[in-house]
């Protein structure tokens, strides 16, 4: 019940300081422009003649791939951003003195802000993202096989992030939070690089430091199933052939989608790490 | 007593090295007002988060309403004023009043946030979002927010340190009626006279630990000599609080133009500035 009350004073700062606002503009501009873009694709005159479907939709992919991959930054900076101060800033201020001497548990502090986090950029994922699909499919056509379990997946990664920002936020102050949060999102993607760039040149310590940055935090395997979701079969299979061959390392495409045993660790991850926040806070001074 | 409102017993907190609150043994009857004074940095902010749970004890053992400090379900029957705080500046108070209501279940909270709206005379300016108040406002706010639910005990960290002296005297008339009411006051004060005014009793601490304790007068002392302005100043005769009369009137019979009599008294002041008086 108290989870819910922050989940939604949660909410309503985002609402409030004009955040949703700003971001729900750029997003437009950025829906708008793509819109653009494709529909110059599509309607791209070569030699005299209009691009084929197939090629058109071939791009289209590519394209939506690079979106994906921007998208999933975009989503864990927001994560970092929007989480670490969600949780730190009422400390800092001293707003949650008068609240936590009210009968509170201060885990539901905790989870309170984890969940209007993590509800904030969900709805900002399906949104934003089901915008970008719809316009790829307006303007050229091409539909990714599973572009909802992609958007799960994007929704993974916020979450990831979301709670390393908000157990870090119990006890450190919200910029540091912030950073360090973001800075382990990407040291999770390039984790990803360095385990492909393994699994390509057979180095098998290579593959397995990649593999234990996707164990200790792991945006980066549910970053992999969002792009399996969202690629057309015949990348995979190119991927396949080129990791055979150990010539080239395409981060950019995976030959599998994250084995459910990764997908149960990044779920029992969350909550471990929310736990260890609970902990943080609930043992500190104030 | 079980029917103390608090009992602290060797309650003590270290930060680090840092000792920031050493032994405190204190007890408060229900319905009094302890004044707890305190240079800046004694430990009273330390006291007053511990015994409303914000910060464990690293020794001793306190009780607030019979119940161990902490104890959820009796927070619901305290209030509490931090000291440092600032709220929300996108909230608008009614809604900080309303979030808080909701924290304490409170059935009729649209009446008690205007009681205590009114408690505070910010009702008229409510509406308006709290970034748009003045240092003093804020404050008010938060008195409002101590007051909310009608608490047992309230506890006050320095509740007048940003308001103007019209703050100042609306604060006392409110500890006043909170007392008159039966409510329990903790008042965290480094302000004196704000003290010797509405306190029934006095707890001053010093670098952590405390240096006295008692009712106002016990601390200040019996009245001792008079003072008198003449024509040429002031002059003090020194003689028990029964004679102060046969003084006056042996003054006026020797031809003394009296203009103002004074008994003769330590402040608490005086008092508390001999306690604090570091070596
Ligand atoms: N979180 C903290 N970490 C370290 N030292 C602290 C902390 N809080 C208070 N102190 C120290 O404890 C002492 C008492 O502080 P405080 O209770 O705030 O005093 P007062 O309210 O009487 O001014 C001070 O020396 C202060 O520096
Ligand atoms: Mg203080």
């Amino acid at each position: 019940m108290n989870v819910v009350l922050f989940a939604v004073l949660t909410l309503r700062e985002l609402v409030r300081r004009r955040l949703v606002a700003a971001v729900a503009l750029l997003t437009l501009v950025i829906v708008a422009f793509t819109a653009w873009g494709l529909h110059r694709l599509a309607t791209a005159v070569v030699d005299g003649a209009p691009i084929a479907d197939a090629g058109v939709r071939g791009t289209a992919a590519g394209i939506v791939i690079m979106l994906a991959f921007l998208f999933s930054f975009v989503v864990a900076l927001g994560a970092a951003l929007v989480g670490a101060p969600a949780m730190a800033e009422s400390i800092a201020n001293g707003e949650i003195l008068a609240v936590l001497a009210r009968p509170v548990r201060r885990a539901e502090v905790v989870l309170g802000r984890w969940l209007g986090t993590v509800l904030a950029l969900a709805f900002y994922i399906a949104v934003a993202g089901g915008l970008e699909l719809l316009v790829v499919r307006v303007t050229t056509g091409y539909v990714p096989p599973q572009p909802l379990t992609a958007l799960a997946y994007l929704a993974g990664v916020a979450a990831v992030v979301t709670t390393a920002a908000i157990a870090l936020a119990a006890r450190l102050p919200a910029l540091a939070a912030g950073i360090v949060s973001a800075l382990l999102f990407g040291l999770a993607w390039i984790g990803g690089i360095v385990e492909a760039i393994g699994l390509a040149l057979g180095n098998a310590r290579l593959a397995d430091a990649g593999t234990i940055v996707a164990l200790i935090f792991p945006t980066d395997a549910l970053w992999r199933g969002a792009l399996y979701a969202l690629q057309p079969a015949v990348f995979g299979a190119l991927a396949a052939n080129a990791n055979a061959n150990g010539t080239v390392v395409n981060p950019f495409s995976v030959t599998s989608p994250p084995p459910p045993a990764l997908i149960a660790w990044a779920c029992g991850w969350v909550v471990a790490v929310l736990a260890a926040g609970v902990a943080a806070f609930r043992t500190r001074d104030l | 007593m079980p029917d103390d409102a608090i009992a602290a017993h060797a309650l003590a907190k270290r930060y680090g090295r840092i000792g920031a609150l050493q032994d405190l043994t204190l007890r408060v009857a229900r319905g009094e007002c302890l004044g707890f004074l305190g240079p800046n940095g004694a430990g009273k902010s330390t006291a007053v988060k511990m015994l409303v749970g914000l910060v464990r004890p690293t020794g001793g053992a306190a009780e607030v309403l019979g119940k161990p400090v902490g104890d959820r379900a009796t927070r619901a029957r305290i209030g509490y004023l931090p000291e440092l705080f600032r709220y929300p500046d996108w909230l608008a108070a009614r809604e900080v009043l309303a979030f808080h209501a909701r924290l304490l279940r409170l059935r009729d909270a649209a009446r008690a946030i205007d009681t205590v709206l009114d408690e505070v005379g910010l009702r008229e300016r409510a509406g308006d979002r709290v970034g748009t108040y003045s240092k003093g406002m804020q404050q008010r706010l938060g008195l409002a927010v101590a007051l909310l639910g009608a608490p047992e005990i309230v506890f006050l960290d320095e509740p007048t340190s940003a308001l103007d002296p019209v703050g100042r005297s609306d604060v006392r008339a409110l500890i006043e009626r909170l007392r008159a009411r039966g409510t329990t006051v903790f008042l965290n004060s480094h302000l004196l006279g704000e003290v010797e005014r509405v306190c029934d009793r006095v707890c001053v601490v010093d670098r952590g630990r405390v240096v006295a304790q008692g009712t106002v007068e016990a601390l200040t002392g019996a009245t001792r000599g008079v003072r008198v302005r003449l024509d040429d100043g002031w002059r003090e005769f020194d003689c028990a609080p029964a004679e102060i009369p046969d003084v006056i009137a042996r003054l006026v019979r020797e031809g003394a133009r009296i203009h103002a009599v004074e008994p003769n008294q330590t402040t608490l002041e005086d008092r508390f500035l001999a306690l604090v008086a570091h070596a």
